[in-house]
C-alpha cells in the first residue's frame, strides 16, 4: 500500500504537473494561432485601439473568474482534471458534471488518489463527446441546425439546471449537514445579490456568491465533522 | 471580398485545428498515465468502464446545450473559429459575449448585416486575449493550489474528502440556486432534477446498483427537464 501510494505522489502527480504546465503554457500560445493567421495572412488588423477596449470589456466581465473558477473548482477536478478542464473549457457546464458522474459510477470520493485518477477519465471523456458533437454541428452548419425549431432549443435551456439540481442532490443525501450549510449561504449570497445588496463589489457580484458558498462551506464543514469525530472518540473512550 | 471566405478557409482550419488537436493530445496522455497509475492504486477495469460508460451519457446533454449555442456562433465566427472555441478555453456563453465586445469595439453588431473582416478579426483576438487569463493561471498555479488543499483540511489527509465534500456541496448550490432564484420554469427544472437525484441517491446507497450509478445523472437531467416543460 505504501509504495502504491509512492508512486501516484513521486511519479505520476509530479509528471503530471510538468505536462499540465507545458500543454497549458503552451495552450496560451496556440490560441494566438487563429488571430494571427487573420491578421499576418490575410492582413485585417483591426488597431490596438479597438483590441484593447473589446479585451477591457470582456476582462471586467471575467477577469475574476480567471482566479475563483479554477481555486474554487479544483477540489473536484483535481490537479490533471484542472488542467484539462481549464485548456478545454465549458467547466462548470460540462467538466464538472462528467467528473462527478464518473466518480459516482466508479465509486470512488473526489479528493483521493482514486478520485483524482478517475476525474481525469470524465474530463478526457467528455472532451471527447463534445469535440464529437461539434464536429458534426460545423458539418451540418448553421443552416440545418436553424431547421431545429425554436421551442426545442428553449426546452434545452431548462437541461443544465435539472442537471445542476440532480449534482447538488447527489452531494446532498450522502452529505445533509454540509450540504444544508452549502444551500444556506448559496441561496443566502444569490438572494442579497439579487435584491442589490452586493451592489458595492465591483463588476457582477456572482464571484462573491462562488467564494461564499464554496470556502463557506469547506470550513464550516470541516468543524462539523472534527466535532462529530471528537464526539465519536470521546464516546468510545 | 466576403470576410466568411476567410473564416471557412482552409488556413483557418488548420489554425484552429491544431488547438484542437493540443486539447486531444493533452488528454489522451494525462488518461494513459492516469490508467498506469490508477492501476496500482487498485481500480479495477470494471471500475474504469463504468466511469467511461457515465460520463459519456452525462456528457451528451450538456454537449447538446453548447451545440445549440453554436447556431449563434457559426453564423457570425463561421466553421472553424466555432469549433475551434467551444472545444477550448471558454464557455459557450464566453465565446458569444467575447466575439460580441470585439465586434461592438469596432461599431458592428455581431452577426448584423454589417458585420464584415474587421469586426471578425477583432471578435477573434477579444475572444482569444479574454480566455488567456484561465489557461496562463491554472498553468502556472495548479500545483500550488494541491498545497492550498492541504491548508484548507488544517493539514490533515483524513480531511481531504471532507474538503471536497464540502467544495463541492458548495459550487453545485451556487450553480443549482442561481437557475431556482429565477423564479421561472428553470426553477422548476432545477428542483426536478434535485428530488429525482436525491430519490436514486437515497435508494442506491443500500440498494447499490450499478445501472443507477451509471444512468443517474442522465435520467435526472432528461427528466429534470421534461418536469419543467410545462412551465415554461
Amino acid at each position: 500500500m505504501e509504495n502504491q501510494d509512492l508512486y501516484y505522489e513521486k511519479d505520476f502527480l509530479p509528471s503530471i504537473v510538468r505536462w499540465g504546465r507545458g500543454t497549458n503554457l503552451l495552450g496560451v500560445l496556440f490560441a494566438f494561432i487563429p488571430p494571427l493567421v487573420c491578421t499576418a495572412v490575410y492582413g485585417i488588423w483591426p488597431g490596438w485601439g479597438p483590441i484593447f477596449a473589446g479585451f477591457v470589456m470582456q476582462a471586467s466581465v471575467s477577469g475574476v473568474f480567471w482566479f475563483v473558477e479554477p481555486i474554487s473548482y479544483f477540489n473536484v477536478l483535481g490537479i490533471p482534471g484542472t488542467y484539462m478542464s481549464f485548456l478545454s473549457g465549458n467547466i462548470g457546464n460540462l467538466r464538472l458534471p462528467a467528473t462527478v458522474a464518473a466518480q459516482q459510477a466508479a465509486k470512488v470520493e473526489a479528493g483521493t488518489g482514486e478520485g483524482t485518477v478517475i476525474a481525469t477519465i470524465g474530463v478526457a471523456v467528455s472532451i471527447i463527446v463534445n469535440v464529437l458533437f461539434l464536429t458534426i454541428g460545423v458539418v451540418l452548419g448553421a443552416p440545418i441546425l436553424s431547421l431545429l425549431p425554436a421551442n426545442v432549443i428553449t426546452v434545452l435551456n431548462n437541461l443544465l439546471p435539472a442537471l445542476f439540481g440532480a449534482m447538488l442532490a447527489q452531494q446532498f443525501v450522502p452529505h445533509p449537514k454540509i450540504g444544508t450549510v452549502a444551500i444556506i449561504l448559496a441561496g443566502g449570497m444569490l438572494l442579497l445579490m439579487k435584491y442589490g445588496f452586493l451592489a458595492f463589489l465591483p463588476g457582477s457580484p456572482s464571484y462573491a456568491v462562488i467564494i461564499v458558498a464554496v470556502f463557506g462551506t469547506i470550513l464550516i464543514g470541516r468543524k462539523i465533522t472534527e466535532s462529530e469525530l471528537k464526539k465519536a472518540g470521546s464516546a468510545e473512550k | 471580398m466576403d470576410y466568411m471566405s476567410i473564416a471557412n478557409s482552409p488556413l483557418m482550419w488548420l489554425a484552429c485545428g491544431l488547438c484542437v488537436a493540443l486539447v486531444i493530445f493533452q488528454a489522451a496522455l494525462f488518461v494513459r498515465k492516469s490508467l498506469i497509475a490508477g492501476k496500482k492504486l487498485g481500480i479495477t477495469n470494471e471500475q474504469i468502464k463504468s466511469a467511461v460508460k457515465s460520463s459519456a451519457t452525462g456528457s451528451i446533454g450538456p454537449s447538446l446545450v453548447i451545440l445549440a449555442g453554436m447556431i449563434s456562433l457559426l453564423v457570425a465566427m463561421g466553421g472553424p473559429v466555432s469549433w475551434f472555441r467551444l472545444s477550448y478555453i471558454g464557455a459557450v456563453a464566453y465565446e458569444l459575449m467575447a466575439a460580441g465586445f470585439g465586434a461592438e469595439a469596432v461599431g458592428v453588431t455581431l452577426g448584423s448585416p454589417e458585420m464584415n473582416a474587421t469586426a471578425f478579426a477583432c471578435g477573434l483576438w477579444v475572444m482569444t486575449l479574454g480566455s488567456i487569463g484561465w489557461v496562463l493561471f491554472t498553468g502556472l498555479a495548479t500545483h500550488k493550489l494541491d498545497k492550498f488543499r492541504n491548508v484548507l483540511a488544517g493539514g490533515r489527509k483524513e480531511m481531504l474528502p471532507v474538503v471536497s465534500a464540502g467544495a463541492m456541496c458548495g459550487a453545485f448550490s451556487y450553480l443549482s440556486l442561481d437557475r431556482v432564484v429565477l423564479f421561472n420554469s428553470q426553477t422548476y427544472a432545477a428542483i426536478a432534477g434535485f428530488v429525482i437525484m436525491a430519490i436514486f441517491t437515497a435508494y442506491n446507497q443500500k440498494a447499490n446498483k450499478k445501472w443507477i450509478r451509471e444512468w443517474s445523472f442522465c435520467i435526472s437531467m432528461f427528466l429534470g427537464m421534461a418536469v419543467s416543460i410545462p412551465f415554461i
